[in-house]
């Protein structure tokens, strides 16, 4: 589903991924964990076409990237199919839940405003918060607000699910409800790689558990091979 | 703490004497120069307007630093008769009699006699007989004055006066003619906009049609000249030695043949103008009415006028809303070689005056053949006008959004245009709501520069009735108040938004 082969990034004359080379089987986990600043959130950001890269090639859901800029179309077409949820939420705060989760289907794939809407009711039920369909996200906890954008990715039925730190701006009880949320995709044959601090996550749900370390793989494997006699 | 005391008392004292100063400086402004003063100060100031044009006074077209005139020459004969020389004053046509007593010791400058300005000022004896001439261009239908009596080919005629003139006051009061009246502050713009077919026909003093004759040689006078007059030196109403003086002195040019002279030097039928004055019948002043009286008259007119500066704010806001939109969508996310331009619109409608904006559309366009209505002009110009001023609040808006709003519209696969349709500017209309609120009711007041290009709203009416009345204080109450009705309801809705978004950054920080 995804193959990452030698990527390589600079960023203000730094190297910021080094010959980054990995692959993702369709239907598993992949977790990044790696120090702050080892290229984690740049790595997922190449794999969608937010950012650009120097060298190398990334193969994502049919879809081929390579170094340098592509047209706006081409990228467009590789986000249909690839979903992001970010640390800090980022809802469309002008929009209810509901509207955050049914807008990209309506403009983007041009779907029925009545089917969008019943389809974003289920999904919301499926994250638990079908009761704050017509909230604001500014009335919702954290918990919640990352829910809602994990409903408003899942609404564009995406191959691949890409998650940055998607627990870190988060207490642990509402860590939970979220990581919960994320388990039962993974159950349900979801393909995602999540960049996560929270090993204990890792070993629950990943079928591989790759290391970043300053740009470069460091490490590669299955979770109980990785985060052996790591803690937490 | 004593050193601190006196200090104190030291800066009372000087205030007082700031202010007794201030008191000197308005007691003498209020006392008009009489004849003495003038003649100890060696000058007699005259009032006129060099914008309205020959044959009265003008700019030397051969050299721009002088100014002639058949009525540049009478001031300096006038001084000469005084033992005085004559410094010009320049005015605004229709306010010129408000220099009196303040920078001017009179008004010369085609003043015609009418009862109300003989009940205001005092008023000279005459030394000018006019009569006024319509004039339109040689190939319309137009064939005489009374043919103003029947609609034109587009609907009523519009007709082009000098704003205050006696050709004003004539075109308004015949309402047997079927013709919009617009009013100008010059004479050349109003033949400019005749000879480029914005206007039907203009009316205006036959000395002064005769005058532009030979360069405006497309037009040409239409039937005789008709409801003629006289024209009057103005003077204070405290100045009967100075009034007296220049009443005696026009009597000795007229006996001893100096002012035919003048006039036959200036082609103006110096013989002829010496019998229509010797005939010329005194204007009697007019009486003072009620205030009552005053404002049933006034309200109508006002109020109406009032609706043509909301006419004016609610055409052209929303269109400077859009314009200024595009124009920081387009300077953030357009295309690179759009920008410099956008940059460029922005920077050379904030750096020139909305009246020199004005002037350029209405006046300029249709020297290359784009003739705008006045109103049409109005409209664009006060939108383009504050499109640059909303463009960089819409600006900063945008910047105001957070970067995480763009890249998690992307991440769905919407394309840019439907992440900032969508996602964007939506919020940051939200963001700039009170700025661009409380410019709307800067672009109403600004509404009145309008008046520059002919189109009547409110605070131009009031201008024309103040002066027609002699009310002015009056009158200017009226206004204020009918501008305040206007512009409170706009403030509360400004405050309204700006108490709505402070909750909702409340309820988001919370
Ligand atoms: N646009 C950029 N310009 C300069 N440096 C950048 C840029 N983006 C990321 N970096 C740097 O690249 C490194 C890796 O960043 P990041 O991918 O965010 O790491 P992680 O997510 O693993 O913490 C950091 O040192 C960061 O400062
Ligand atoms: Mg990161």
């Amino acid at each position: 589903m995804i193959e990452v082969d030698s990527l390589a990034a600079v960023r203000a004359g730094n190297r910021i991924l080094d010959a980054v080379t990995l692959a993702v089987a369709e239907g598993t986990v992949t977790t990044l964990v790696g120090p702050s600043g080892g290229g984690k959130s740049t790595l997922l950001r190449c794999l969608n076409g937010l950012e650009t890269f120097a060298a190398g090639q990334v193969m994502i859901a049919g879809h081929t990237l390579i170094a340098g800029d592509h047209p706006p179309r081409a990228l467009e077409r590789v986000r249909r199919d690839v979903g992001m949820v970010f640390q800090g939420f980022n809802l469309f705060p002008h929009l209810s839940a509901i509207d955050n989760v049914t807008l990209a289907p309506r403009i983007v794939r041009g779907m029925p405003p009545s089917e969008a809407r019943s389809r974003g009711l289920e999904l919301l039920d499926r994250v638990g918060l079908s009761r704050f369909a017509d909230a604001r996200p500014a009335t919702l906890s954290g918990g919640q607000q990352q829910r809602v954008a994990i409903a408003r990715s899942l609404a564009m039925e995406p191959r691949v699910m890409l998650f940055d730190e998607p627990t870190s701006a988060l207490d642990p009880q509402m860590s939970a409800e979220v990581l919960d949320v994320i388990v039962e995709l993974a159950r349900g044959g979801q393909t995602m790689v999540v960049v996560t601090h929270d090993h204990g996550f890792a070993r629950r749900a990943a079928t591989q558990v790759v290391e970043l370390v300053a740009g470069r793989v460091h490490r590669a494997g299955p979770p109980a091979e990785i985060l052996a006699g790591v803690g937490g | 703490m004593t050193g601190g005391r006196q200090g104190g008392r030291c800066g009372w004292r000087w205030w007082w004497a700031v202010a007794a100063c201030w008191l000197g400086l308005i007691a003498a402004a209020a006392a008009a120069a009489e004849l003495d003063d003038i003649r100890a100060r060696g000058e007699l100031v005259w009032g006129a307007d060099q914008e309205g044009g020959g044959p009265h006074v003008y700019i030397d077209p051969e050299n721009p630093t002088r100014l002639v005139g058949f009525e540049v020459d009478l001031a300096d004969m006038l001084a000469a008769e005084l033992g005085v020389t004559a410094r010009f004053q320049q005015g605004q046509w229709d306010r010129l009699p408000l220099l009196l007593g303040r920078a001017a010791d009179c008004v010369i400058n085609g003043i015609e006699s009418t009862p109300e300005r003989a009940r205001d000022w005092r008023c000279s004896r005459p030394y000018f007989a006019y009569a006024l001439q319509l004039v339109a261009r040689r190939d319309s239908p137009l064939d005489s004055p009374e043919a103003l009596a029947k609609e034109g080919p587009r609907g009523p005629w519009r007709v082009g006066v000098l704003t205050g003139s006696a050709a004003e006051i004539e075109m308004r009061r015949r309402t047997d003619f079927a013709v919009e009246v617009v009013g100008y502050d010059g004479t050349v713009d109003c033949l400019e906009q005749l000879r480029g077919r914005v206007l039907d026909a203009a009316l205006m003093d036959d000395c002064i049609a005769s005058f532009n004759a030979d360069r405006f040689g497309e037009l040409r006078g239409i039937g005789r000249p008709f409801a003629g007059g006289t024209y009057t030196i103005l003077t204070a109403p405290d100045t009967p030695r100075l009034s007296a003086a220049i009443d005696e002195a026009l009597g000795r040019l007229i006996t001893d043949g100096r002012l035919k002279a003048l006039y036959d030097r200036w082609d103006l039928a110096g013989r002829q103008q010496m019998l229509l004055l010797r005939d010329a019948a005194e204007v009697p002043p007019a009486r003072r009415g009620s205030l009552a009286d005053l404002i049933r008259g006034a309200l109508p007119l006002l109020l109406r006028s009032a609706g043509m500066t909301i006419l004016l704010s609610v055409a052209s806001f929303p269109l400077a809303i859009l314009i200024g939109l595009a124009v920081a969508v387009g300077r953030l996310h357009g295309p690179a070689w759009l920008r410099p331009f956008l940059a460029g619109y922005v920077e050379i409608l904030r750096g020139t005056p909305l009246m020199l904006q004005l002037y350029a559309l209405f006046f300029l366009l249709p020297k290359v053949g784009l003739a705008l209505p006045a109103l049409v002009a109005a409209i664009l110009g006060l939108a383009m006008n504050y499109s640059a001023y909303e463009s960089e609040i819409y600006r900063a808006g945008l910047k105001a959004v957070p970067a995480g709003q763009f890249e998690a519209a992307l991440a769905l696969g919407m394309t840019k245009w439907q992440s900032l349709r969508h996602v964007l500017v939506p919020q940051a209309v939200r963001i700039v709501m009170p700025p661009i609120t409380s410019d709307f009711i800067a672009l109403f007041k600004d509404t009145s520069v309008c008046s520059a290009i002919t189109v009547i709203e409110l605070t131009k009416r009031y201008s024309v009735l103040a002066l027609s009345t002699g009310r002015i204080a009056e009158l200017a109450i009226v206004t204020a108040l009918l501008y305040l009705a206007m512009s409170w309801p706009l403030s509360l809705l400004s405050r309204w938004f700006e108490r709505r978004l402070e909750r909702r950054s409340e309820r988001s920080q919370a």
